[in-house]
C-alpha cells in the first residue's frame, strides 16, 4: 500500500480541448519536470528521496534523462533516480509500489502530450494495487529506430486485449480508466468517468487526480494495449495543482532543414549545472550573482571561491528580438527575450515559451520554465523558457 | 611618435563575387592601391603587411596575401577582431610606423561571406560570437544581436521610431547611387523599409546590409617618405579600440555601444579633436538602428537626438554631418574584414576631394566599426591636414 499526498499535471499548452501537442521546446523531460514541480509546488513540506519516470517517449535512450529531471526538479544529484518504460499500467504498478518520499512521474509526448506526477508519502491517502495481468497483443508497435507499426484493429485490442484481461481479474466495475479513450472507457465504468487528456503513463496520474476531486475514491483500471493493472484508492483528500493552461491553435511555423548544429559536449558538461538548475554564482568577496558562473566575479574581480544559489524564476522582458527568417535546424519564427530575474538585478537570455512568437513586450513579466533549447548532434540541449504572465497554475 | 600619412588605397567592387577568390579578390585590391599612389608605388618597398580577415575561405590567410600579392619576403599577420577588423588593422600598421619600426605597411581587408551558403552562414558566424553552451543554441543570428539593442533603443527614445530607423536605409541607399563599387546602387523609400519582409523585429530585409564579398587595402608609410609618393597625403590623425561585456545579458544599458564611445574617446584624444570637427564620417550600419546609436555614441548629436538628425537631413552629404556618402555597410556592402578598410578608402578619396560622392571641402574624416557580440569597436580618424 501506498499513500499518496499531492499530485502535479501538466499540458502543454498547444492544441485543442481534446489533445495537446508538445511544442518545439519540449519533450518528455521537460513536461516531466513541469508536473513534478507542481507536485512539490502542492506539497512543499514532503521531501523527495526518489524519483521514478515512466514513459514511451523519452529522449535518451543510452542515459542521461534522469540528470535534467532532477536538475529541472530542483533536487539533488545524488537522489535514486529510475527511468521505467511503459505506459498506464506500468505507472500505475510504479505508484503502488513506491516507498514515501517517492515522486513517480509519467510523461507522454506523442497523440495526447502531457505529464502528471504523483508525489507519495506517510499519511497521505492510500492506493492498493488489487491485481495485473500481463499479456501480448501488440496491435501498434515502434522498434528501435522508432519506426511504428499499426495493426488497426480496436475491436480485437478491446475484446481479446482489454476485456479479456479484465476477465481474468473478474471483471471488476471501474470509476475511473486510464489508457483507453472516450466510449472504451465508459464501456468498463458504472458512471461515466472522467475524460482524462492523455493516454500514455501519465493517464494515471490525471486518473487519480480525477479521482482524488470527489474524495470519494473507488476503483482505477490502467491499461497499456493488453495489459492490464487495478487499484484501490481509498476515499481521502490528495493535493493536486494542475499546470493546465487553456489550450491555443498551435501558430505557423516552419523548420528549416539545415546541417546539425554542433556542440561541444565539454562546454555542455561544464554549463550543465548552472543552466539546468538555473543557479547563478554569488562572489565570495562581494556577494555578486553572475550568470553564467564564472572564476573572476563580474564586479569586483574576486577570483576562486563562490557558492551557488539558486535565482529567482520570475522576470521582466528587458529587450527582445523575434527572428522570422528561416535558420537551418531550427523552428521559425522565435523570440529571444533578455529577462531580469526578479530583483537580483541578473539578466538571463532565453527563447519565448508557451506563446506565439512576438506576442510579448518590454517590461511584460513572466516565468522561467525548464525547456529544450535544442538538440545538437542528438543532444537534448535543455535550459530556461519565458513563459509569459498570462499562463496561470490552477491550485 | 611619428607621424603616419596614407598616400595609397583601393578596393575591389563589393557584391556577390561568385566569379572571384579570395586570390583573385586580394592582387585586385593592393593593385588599385598602388596605382592609386600619385607618384607611382614599387611594391617591393612594402616592409610589413597586416591582413584583416574574420573567416578564412580560401586556405591559410597570411600566406595566400603574400602569395598573391608578390609579397613573400616581409612579415605578414593575419588580425581577427570581428567586424571592427578593417579599423583596426588599419590602427595596427599605423603603430607599426609610429613606433619607427617599418616606414612603408600594407593594410588589406578581405572576407568572402558568399563563399557559403547564404542559409548556414548564420552559423557559420554565429560560432565566432557565442558561448558555445550559454548563449549559441538559442539561434542568436546577427540580426537579432543588434535587434535587441534597436528593440530596447525604440522602447526607450522619446522620438525614435521604425520611420526613423527606415529613413536610414533612404540616405545610405541614396548614397550607394553614385558610388561605382557599392553592391546596391538603387534609390528606395521609407515606405518600401516598412513594408518589406521582416528579417528579425524591429528590422526588415531594407533596414539590414547585404551579404558581400570584396577586398580592400591601404598603403601606410612614415611622415619622412610620404612626399616620395605624393604631394597629397592624408593623415592617420587618431585611433582606437574599445571593449565591452560579450554576453548581452551582460550589458546593462543596451541603447548604447559602450565599445564605441570608449574606442571614439580615445581616438578624438589622439586626434586632438572632437566630434564637432568631423566634416564626413563613415560609420557601421550594419542594421538601421545601429547608425542612430552610433551618431550618439560617436557624440554627433546628444543622447536620443539621432531621430532627430536624421529627420533634419543633417547626415546627408550637403547636410551638417554627412555620414557613409559611400553608401555604408547598407548600400556599399559589408565583407566584415574589408569594411573598416574601405571606409578609410572612401576617406582617403573625401579628404582628398576625389569622391564620387563628394563632401564640400572635407579636411576631418571618421571610420567606425561595431561588431562582433556588440563588444568590440574600432575608430580611425584621417585628416587632410598634417598634424
Ligand atoms: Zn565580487
Amino acid at each position: 500500500m501506498t499513500t499518496i499526498a499531492a499530485i502535479g499535471t501538466y499540458l502543454p499548452v498547444w492544441g485543442s480541448q481534446l489533445s495537446r501537442t508538445i511544442g518545439p521546446d519540449e519533450d518528455a523531460v521537460t513536461l516531466a519536470v513541469a508536473a513534478g514541480r507542481a507536485a512539490m509546488v502542492a506539497r512543499p513540506d514532503v521531501s523527495v528521496d526518489a524519483v521514478v519516470v515512466v514513459s514511451r517517449h523519452l529522449p535518451l535512450i543510452e542515459g542521461g534523462n534522469s540528470a535534467p529531471v532532477l536538475a529541472g526538479l530542483g533536487l539533488h544529484e545524488g537522489t535514486r533516480t529510475r527511468e521505467v518504460v511503459g505506459g498506464a499500467a506500468a505507472m500505475l504498478d510504479e505508484i503502488t509500489a513506491a516507498t514515501p518520499g517517492t515522486l513517480v512521474i509519467g510523461t507522454d509526448t506523442s497523440a495526447a502530450a502531457g505529464a502528471s506526477a504523483v508525489l507519495c508519502d506517510t499519511g497521505g491517502t492510500a492506493v492498493t494495487g488489487t491485481g495485473r495481468v500481463t499479456r501480448s497483443l501488440p496491435v501498434r508497435t515502434r522498434d528501435q529506430h522508432g519506426a511504428v507499426t499499426d495493426y488497426a484493429d480496436p475491436r480485437l485490442l478491446r475484446e481479446r486485449g482489454v476485456v479479456e484481461s479484465l476477465a481474468r481479474l473478474g471483471t471488476p466495475t471501474a470509476a475511473v480508466v486510464a489508457g483507453l479513450s472516450g466510449r472504451d472507457a465508459a464501456a468498463l465504468c458504472a458512471a461515466p468517468p472522467a475524460a482524462l487528456p492523455t493516454l500514455g503513463a501519465s493517464a494515471t496520474g490525471f486518473a487519480i487526480a480525477a479521482l482524488a476531486a470527489s474524495e470519494a475514491g473507488g476503483t482505477l483500471v490502467a491499461v497499456d494495449q493488453a495489459t492490464v493493472a487495478i487499484a484501490e484508492l481509498a476515499s481521502g483528500p490528495i493535493a493536486v495543482v494542475r499546470d493546465e493552461a487553456a489550450p491555443q491553435p498551435t501558430p505557423a511555423s516552419s523548420f528549416t532543414e539545415g546541417s546539425s548544429v554542433s556542440i561541444s559536449l565539454p562546454a555542455y558538461e561544464r554549463a550543465f549545472d548552472a543552466k539546468v538548475r538555473l543557479e547563478a554564482a554569488r562572489c565570495a568577496s562581494c556577494g555578486t550573482l553572475s550568470l553564467p558562473p564564472r572564476l573572476r566575479c563580474i564586479e569586483c574581480g574576486h577570483e576562486g571561491a563562490s557558492e551557488r544559489v539558486a535565482l529567482p524564476r520570475v522576470g521582466e522582458v528587458y529587450s527582445l528580438a523575434t527572428v522570422r527568417v528561416p535558420v537551418p535546424g531550427l523552428v521559425t519564427p522565435y523570440t529571444i527575450i533578455i529577462a531580469e530575474l526578479g530583483d537580483t538585478g541578473v539578466r538571463t537570455i532565453v527563447k519565448l515559451t508557451g506563446a506565439p512568437a512576438g506576442s510579448v513586450a518590454i517590461g511584460d513579466r513572466g516565468t522561467l520554465v525548464l525547456r529544450l533549447v535544442a538538440v545538437r548532434q542528438g543532444v537534448p540541449d535543455y535550459g530556461y523558457g519565458f513563459l509569459p504572465d498570462s499562463h496561470e497554475v490552477a491550485a | 611618435m611619428r607621424r603616419v600619412a596614407m598616400v595609397g588605397a583601393g578596393m575591389t567592387q563589393f557584391g556577390e563575387l561568385f566569379h572571384l577568390g579570395m586570390k583573385d579578390m586580394l592582387p585586385m585590391a593592393v593593385s588599385e592601391a598602388a596605382a592609386s599612389v600619385d607618384k607611382g608605388f614599387d611594391r617591393a618597398d612594402v616592409q610589413a603587411a597586416w591582413f584583416g580577415e574574420l573567416v578564412t575561405t580560401d586556405g591559410f590567410a597570411t600566406g595566400i596575401l603574400a602569395d598573391t600579392c608578390g609579397l613573400l619576403d616581409i612579415p605578414v599577420s593575419r588580425l581577427e577582431n570581428a567586424c571592427a577588423t578593417g579599423n583596426d588593422a588599419v590602427r595596427h600598421g599605423t603603430m607599426a610606423i609610429a613606433s619607427g619600426m617599418y616606414d612603408v605597411v600594407l593594410v588589406v581587408g578581405a572576407d568572402k561571406v558568399r563563399e557559403t551558403s547564404s542559409r548556414t552562414t548564420f552559423w557559420d558566424w554565429m560560432s565566432m560570437t557565442r558561448d558555445a553552451a550559454w548563449d549559441f543554441p538559442l539561434g542568436l543570428v546577427a540580426p537579432a544581436n543588434f535587434a535587441l539593442h534597436a528593440a530596447r533603443y525604440l522602447y526607450e527614445s522619446p522620438h525614435a521610431t521604425r520611420e526613423h530607423l527606415a529613413m536610414v536605409a533612404v540616405k545610405n541607399h541614396h548614397h550607394g547611387v553614385t558610388n561605382p563599387k557599392a553592391q546596391m546602387r538603387f534609390e528606395i523609400t521609407v515606405q518600401q523599409v516598412l513594408d518589406a519582409p521582416m528579417v528579425v523585429d524591429p528590422f526588415g530585409l531594407y533596414d539590414c546590409t547585404p551579404q558581400s564579398d570584396g577586398a580592400a587595402a591601404v598603403i601606410l608609410v612614415a611622415e619622412e617618405l610620404a612626399d616620395r609618393y605624393t604631394d597629397h597625403p592624408v593623415w592617420v590623425r587618431g585611433t582606437g579600440l574599445g571593449l565591452d561585456r560579450v554576453m548581452h545579458q551582460h550589458k546593462r544599458d543596451m541603447t548604447t555601444f559602450p565599445p564605441t564611445v570608449k574606442a571614439a574617446k580615445q581616438a578624438y584624444a589622439m586626434a586632438g579633436v572632437g566630434p564637432a570637427d568631423i566634416d564626413v564620417a563613415e560609420v557601421h550600419d550594419c542594421f538601421t538602428g545601429v547608425e542612430l546609436i552610433d551618431y550618439e555614441d560617436l557624440g554627433f548629436c546628444e543622447k536620443w537626438g539621432a531621430a532627430g538628425l536624421i529627420e533634419s537631413g543633417a547626415t546627408y552629404v550637403g547636410g551638417r554631418i554627412p555620414v557613409n556618402p559611400s553608401g555604408g555597410l547598407k548600400a556599399k556592402g559589408h565583407p566584415p574584414g574589408a569594411t573598416g578598410v574601405a571606409q578609410c578608402v572612401e576617406l582617403f578619396e573625401q579628404l582628398r576631394g576625389e569622391s564620387t560622392n563628394q563632401v564640400d571641402g572635407a579636411r576631418l574624416g571618421l571610420a567606425h566599426n561595431i561588431g562582433g557580440p556588440t563588444a568590440v569597436s574600432a575608430i580611425t580618424i584621417l585628416g587632410a591636414d598634417k598634424p
